[in-house]
């Protein structure tokens, strides 16, 4: 299905390439790639910047339809994409533009141990916490709902959690929207989504959601790190997922809507997937009311795992969590649409911003900062593979000005899951990985050669180009200790 | 002989499916579905829940999408895996179908499908019957 990409390619700086808007008739404004040309050769192997092209379509887009260095193929939107339209212009919402995981995204917690400290309990903790933390498909927690409260997670979302006693209020100062967003309103969400949700907040789920203790092996920027409380040698865990059946149930019900909308509000988009509506329009308003429950329905599961982390930690070490200082660093979405205020050519307008794999980093004294976070910028994490990197990375006043406040999501898939069961040997996986100091758990047969570190391009070299451009600037790297996926 | 073949996809699961008829191709591909997703354990059987869907929609690529999106959300809704498909009617916009399942205990659940998606969606009638491709989002 795929093939090299032949379209025209225009080198605009090191790390920025343009796709011209005379490449399709339709495009209303030009495709902005951040790579370098390493990276590129990747990327023009499969049909990603045609996606880029195909986004330029929207009504209302402004400035460009963008693309992260870590851009890969996805359905309708490439992975890796950001699009902002002009609400008042007419601008559009697109349920392609997030994706089916709502609010898919990652939270990084610190703790006081250093690598000696715990070197010798990892194998313990990765038991620990594959027993305590759910995964894999369809996995169910003990962390039973109600009907009465699965509502009241769509609304208050880790609001909820923290009220159960599932963490603290700092918890929510360093989450994205404080861990719920306003405007949610649960009756614009179907009843086959609350079934699909059901007993599954506090799951990990499947596929590239992953648990991971790391150990930060590179510092960048000191001033940070000291504003951080992070250093060298420090454990750090990391917790990757999203809204799980529930968002799946809301992104398919409102496609089903939107293709309605692309005769009724004459959209023309050349692939269905990216179907949408007005922001303004009654389809438009009620994706969004959807969207955000499924979104707090995500930030209330990442506050879920986060606790029976702290709680896996507890049992392993006989101390509190608080005493271990397992403090969360930040939580960020990586698949959303958002509401925010932009100045385009010298008017401040609200644009309705799709992240579709791709983390918002606001730079510093941003208003909707917690005041711990208004010098440093918005911590942004960035998780690798899990036999290489992650890294902590900070906003900058670049990216406000350039990417709608926007940075790379991870690493990027390089090898179709195909690819990888053919060309690798799980029982040689493990012994690689155990080799660099790396214990893996896993619940699905598959999921460990198809989740391998080959087949995602290498995070230090997306992080290169975001950090190069100044979208981004280098925090701290992590390396991987213990990993659990589903 | 599996009723489908795999093509490359980078990030998710793309498949070609055939039918010598039109409900022949539903079934197949709906079975190549729950093939990908699950793998039956070797265990008694299971109570058999019969589930009847009916879809409308504006087209035979619409009907396709919903059908596969249809299936996948009750399964998860209903902790089922289905493995049996009955199409009563047929048509390019409605179908009125029976979907056959059991409770996902007997099966090692594998992967999960989000959704069956339009992008790149070709579904063509030749001279042998029908064929479709589909991207699966994993």
């Amino acid at each position: 299905m795929a093939g090299f990409w032949e379209g025209p390619l225009e080198k605009i700086d090191d790390y920025r390439w343009r796709i011209p808007k005379s490449y399709k008739p339709g495009m209303r404004v030009p495709g902005i790639i951040y790579a370098d040309e390493k990276l590129l050769k990747d990327i023009r192997n499969d049909k990603a910047l045609e996606q880029v092209a195909n986004v330029a379509f929207l009504p209302g887009i402004v400035k460009a339809s963008l693309a992260m260095p870590d851009i890969h193929w996805g359905y309708g939107f490439p992975i890796g994409g950001v699009a902002a339209t002009d609400i008042e212009a007419g601008g559009v919402v697109s349920p392609g533009g997030v994706g089916f995981d709502i609010n898919c995204g990652v939270r990084l917690l610190k703790t006081d141990f250093r690598y000696d400290d715990i070197k010798d309990k990892i194998e313990k903790l990765v038991y620990a916490l594959f027993s305590d933390v759910p995964t894999g498909v369809g996995s169910k927690g003990d962390i039973r709902v109600s009907e009465r409260e699965e509502r009241e997670i769509l609304l208050k979302g880790a609001k909820w959690a923290v009220k159960k006693g599932y963490g603290s209020d700092d918890d929510l100062e360093c989450t994205e929207e404080n861990g719920a967003m306003e405007g949610a309103d649960p009756s614009a969400v179907s009843e086959r989504a609350y079934e699909r949700g059901k007993a599954q907040s506090g799951t990990l789920g499947s596929g590239n959601h992953f648990l991971e203790i790391q150990a930060i092996d590179q510092l960048y920027d000191r001033d940070i790190c000291d504003e951080l409380g992070l250093d060298l040698g420090q454990i750090t865990i990391m917790i990757h997922s999203g809204s799980r059946g529930l968002g799946y149930q809301v992104c398919d019900d409102y496609i089903k809507s939107m293709i309605r909308c692309l005769q009724k509000y004459n959209i023309n988009v050349p692939d269905r997937q990216l179907c949408s509506a007005p922001v303004n329009s009654p389809e438009g308003k009620n994706y969004l009311a959807a969207m955000k429950c499924a979104a707090n329905y995500a930030w209330a599961n990442r506050q879920c795992l986060m606790h029976l982390t702290r709680k896996a930690f507890e049992k392993v070490f006989a101390m509190s969590w608080e005493r271990m200082g397992m403090r969360l660093i930040y939580d960020v979405a990586h698949n959303i649409a958002k509401i925010e205020k932009y100045t385009i050519d010298g008017k401040e307008k609200d644009l309705c911003v799709h992240r579709k794999g791709a983390t918002r980093a606001f730079g510093p004294g941003h208003p909707v900062l917690p005041d711990r976070y208004k010098k440093t910028g918005q911590p942004v994490i960035i998780p690798g593979d899990m036999g290489r990197n992650s890294y902590l990375l900070a906003g900058t006043a670049k990216a406000m000005d350039e990417t709608f406040g926007s940075a790379c999501h991870g690493a990027g898939r390089l090898k179709s899951r195909t690819a990888a069961l053919k060309s690798i040997n799980t029982n040689v996986l493990l012994k690689e990985l155990e080799s660099k100091g790396i214990i893996v758990k896993a619940s699905g047969r598959d999921t460990l050669v198809e989740e391998a570190p080959q087949v995602y391009k290498d995070v230090n070299d997306v992080v290169n180009v975001v950090h190069n451009a100044g979208i981004s600037k280098r925090v701290c790297r992590m390396r991987p200790l213990g990993v659990i996926k589903g | 002989m599996k009723s489908y073949e795999i093509i490359e996809h980078t990030a998710d699961i793309a498949i070609r499916v055939r039918g010598s008829d039109l409900g022949e191709l539903f079934c197949n591909a709906a079975l190549a579905v729950f093939d990908i997703i699950s793998k039956r354990k070797n265990i008694n059987p299971r109570e058999h829940k019969k589930i009847q869907i009916k879809q409308r929609a504006d087209n035979l690529e619409e009907l396709f999408v919903n059908w596969l999106n249809e299936l996948l959300s009750l399964a998860e809704a209903k902790g089922l895996i289905f493995f049996r498909f009955y199409i009563n009617t047929i048509g390019n916009n409605s179908l009125d179908a029976i979907a056959v399942g059991e409770k996902r205990d007997g099966y090692a659940v594998n992967k999960e499908i989000k959704a069956a998606t339009y992008h790149e969606l070709k579904i063509s009638e030749g001279a042998s019957g029908w064929q479709a491709e589909v991207i699966l989002d994993v």
